[in-house]
């Protein structure tokens, strides 16, 4: 099948004075999945707006099934057959699972004249849908018992019942472990045999090499490249994306100096970080990577007795743990941040009693201090009065990286330092968190991504159900050993 | 938006350009706006609520909220005037303003450790708070006679041709703008009411920082209290119904953003401005007292949906 299920011809949208996008050619087919990738910023977010009309294009012409549409709002692209499942689902938590797929068109009888929803045909219908996915809850659960994965499939289920011929999936897979990645991508790849078409949105570059037909490559609002399956390689799209080839990374081995921060504690999941060293954590949803590193900074309800530099130290809030030299970079950035608030304000934050003169604020000091963190990041724009929630993603998490070198702390901990983050920007703050353990630090991060992890860590401790499985180390690490040791 | 506006940046001064078209429509039409004795009397009128207002400020960037300050501008008054009786000025002033500062106290206390909505906690305070004064007091004004004289000419006397009351509120802006922006306690309020989460995972201890934003607002009512005290001479029980609402009217008139983190003290103090001015002004138009409530009700909404939609774009 090779008809245009959707295209856009030379569409523009502007927003004040930034050019999201730039006279882009785009079309996607029935029963193709074309890929749409680019760093933060180049233009797909509006794209796919465009497409499931939330915007509208201020030039250029949008067509379905070859016929010319307007949408006045995303209802309009629904009605049209465009579906678009965002990274963060819109869904009824309170909800059973079948009245979140009839939501907004429920089927009805009648009892006396008046229009009642049948209940009945409502988990009949959600049980097809869901069948097709080859997923079969009981359809009467509430969406909020529900894992990430699974409300996915839901938010896909009641995508189908709409008859959607075009189906847009954004960073579908962030919040995905490697099986039920393995399950989306079975369910895309029948979707699209049965015919539909689908737009993939992905910073995850080998996923795309394996699942899509097409790439589109968006650099700066302009289409930088269109590839066919086959054609293209992580390498490639890298060098499409930001115009440059693809940074090779030199790994060095830091000799390990002193431990920093070790459980005193008979535990489970015992850590000794030494100076110098990034231990990583690896695990599924569920094995208690994240805890490690919420009780290791104070949080979630534990309290945790170690040894840092030393000497013994009892972690019962943030507060402890900052005063023992720890920060934390939370897995969601608006733990991270504090919008509202400027940059500065942001990176000055946990040093604010160290930049008091008695109880008075070196105003003067703290914007030298943010101005050369800022420097030191490639933080961008270099504006540090803007309010952070202008900042792209990537710059964001460097700002909460800045935070705790603005603090001067001895051991980081890091919680998904990368994701939902442009490779250019993923580069740039794995060359930070080097650089930081070059000087001395300890890094102790935490990521689903186990490419990253081979790549960063000098050890990594694979963890299931709470308990540190095993520690691999450098030598023997790679991504296959890293699946194999946390599947289990 | 022409760049010159952007540079003055007009946005941010909203409150006070609505303040002067304000003042300027009405002096226009009528020519007792501008007189000296209205003029002083707008100036006194103010003093009071720009007191509560200063300290719902704080508990507004904080994120939360206080309906309890007109029933402890109330408490306070007549607690001042109850000791000043008995044990002299000084005492009966501190009192005064100390029990303003516990009843704040209690508010964040259980707001901040207990977790408490802040809007149901306050409720019950305000309900509380205004029993109590009637307990304490019976019902009838206190000190009625026997207010010393000094007392009473802090209520009306004046220094450097400014009354001492309207001192007060210009002394406590100029000290209080410097601690919300020149301290880390100051700017731990800020990111608190920004996004307690984060504030917390950033070391700011937060259930201190609210509940001392409650203690702030207590103590200020507390003040207010006592000015009000010596300006009506007496403790007066019924003193204060409806100033919580006129104070977060001010509040929000002057851009403080309700869900926290977003405000500013000055801005505040023109918004209370801007409320007395308009009930001035529909009083010196003989406006219906009826349709007065009406339009001030309006106005309120009016701000908050025009902050919504500069939110939006």
């Amino acid at each position: 099948m090779t008809h245009s299920a959707a295209s856009a011809k030379g569409v523009s949208k502007r927003f004040g004075a930034t050019c999201a996008l730039d006279g882009v050619d785009f079309d996607v087919r029935s029963g193709e999945i074309h890929a749409l990738v680019g760093e933060n910023g180049a233009g797909k977010s509006t794209l796919v707006r465009l497409l499931g009309g939330v915007h509208r294009p201020d030039q250029g012409e949008i067509t379905v099934d070859g016929h010319l549409r307007r949408f006045a709002n995303p209802h309009d692209a629904i009605s049209a057959g465009i579906a678009t499942i965002p990274q963060e689902l819109r869904l009824v938590p309170a909800l059973s699972i079948a009245e979140n797929i009839a939501l907004g068109d429920p089927p009805l009888r009648r009892l006396l004249g008046f229009p009642i929803i049948d209940r009945g045909r409502m988990r009949e219908e959600a049980r097809t849908q869901l069948g097709q996915l080859e997923f079969i809850p009981d359809v009467d659960l509430l969406v909020d018992q529900l894992t990430f994965a699974e409300r996915q499939l839901i938010a896909i289920a009641k995508a189908l019942r709409k008859r959607c011929r075009l189906l847009i999936l954004d960073e579908p897979t962030a919040a995905l472990e490697t099986r039920e990645i393995e399950r989306l991508f079975a369910v895309l790849d029948r979707m699209k045999r049965q015919g539909t078409a689908i737009i993939y949105v992905s910073h995850r570059l080998d996923e795309i090499v394996a699942l899509a037909d097409r790439c589109t490559v968006l650099r700066d609002g302009h289409v930088a490249a269109v590839s066919q399956r086959g054609e293209f390689s992580a390498a490639d799209l890298v060098q499409a994306m930001t115009g440059r080839a693809a940074a090779d990374f030199a790994i060095e081995i830091n000799p390990h100096g002193n431990t920093l921060l070790e459980d005193i504690e008979e535990r489970a999941d015992p850590i000794r970080l030494r100076a110098n060293e990034i231990v990583g954590l690896a695990g599924l949803l569920g094995s208690g990577t994240n805890r490690v590193l919420q009780r290791l900074f104070g949080v979630g309800g534990t309290r945790s007795v170690v040894r840092v530099n030393g000497e013994r130290r009892l972690l019962a809030n943030p507060i402890d743990a900052i005063r023992a030299g720890i920060g934390m970079v939370p897995g969601e950035r608006r733990l991270g941040l504090i919008m509202n608030l400027s940059v500065r304000e942001n990176i000055i934050l946990p040093s604010l009693d160290r930049l008091a003169v008695g109880c008075i604020l070196n105003r003067a000091a703290g914007d030298q201090l943010v101005a050369q963190l800022m420097d030191l990041l490639d933080v961008r724009p270099r504006r540090p009065e803007l309010p952070t929630s202008a900042l792209s993603g990537g710059n964001q998490q460097k700002v909460i990286l800045a935070k705790w070198l603005a603090r001067q702390v001895g051991v980081l901990l890091l919680d998904e330092p990368t994701q939902g983050v442009d490779v250019g920007a993923k580069a740039q703050i794995h060359a930070l968190i080097r650089d930081f353990a070059r000087k001395g630090g300890g890094v102790l991060v935490g990521s689903s991504d186990l490419s990253e992890l081979a790549r960063l860590a000098d050890g990594v401790l694979a963890m299931r159900q709470g308990s540190v499985t095993q520690r691999i180390e450098r030598g023997e690490l790679n991504e296959n050993r890293l699946h194999a040791a946390i599947d289990g | 938006m022409p760049p010159f506006l952007k540079r003055w940046n007009v946005a941010g001064q909203v409150p006070l350009i609505t303040l002067i078209l304000l003042c300027l429509f009405t002096a226009l039409m009528t020519d007792r706006f501008l007189s000296p004795l209205n003029l002083t009397n707008i100036l006194v009128q103010s003093s009071i609520m720009a007191v509560i207002a200063i300290g719902m400020t704080f508990v507004i960037i904080g994120g939360g909220f206080d309906l309890s300050v007109g029933s402890t501008v109330a408490f306070a008054g007549c607690v001042a005037a109850m000791v000043i009786v008995k044990f002299g000025i000084v005492v009966g002033v501190l009192a005064g303003i100390l029990s303003g500062a516990a009843i704040g106290f209690a508010n964040g206390l259980i707001i901040a450790k207990l977790g408490v909505n802040p809007f149901i906690t306050t409720l019950g305070t305000m309900v509380l708070v205004r029993g109590l004064v009637y307990l304490i007091t019976g019902g009838a004004p206190v000190g009625d006679d026997g207010m010393p004289s000094a007392f009473i000419a802090f209520g009306s006397a004046r220094f450097l041709g400014v009354h001492y009351l309207v001192w007060v509120p210009a002394v406590l802006v100029v000290v209080l703008s410097f601690v919300m922006h020149m301290t880390p306690y100051g700017r731990r309020i800020y990111a608190t009411g920004g996004n307690r989460e984060a504030a917390y995972l950033s070391g700011v201890a937060v259930e201190r920082v609210i509940a001392s934003t409650y203690v702030w607002c207590g103590a200020l009512a507390g003040i207010a209290g006592v000015m009000l005290a010596a300006r009506l001479q007496s403790g007066q029980p019924t003193a204060g119904e409806f100033y919580e609402l006129t104070a977060i009217a001010a509040v929000v008139l002057g851009g403080a953003a309700l869900h926290g983190g977003e405000g500013t003290l000055y801005k505040s103090i023109i918004g209370v401005f801007i409320m007395i001015v308009l009930g001035n002004s529909l009083n010196l138009l003989n406006v219906d007292s009826y349709w007065q409530r009406v339009a001030v009700g309006a106005i309120i909404i009016a701000a908050a949906a025009a902050d919504r939609l500069r939110l939006r774009r």
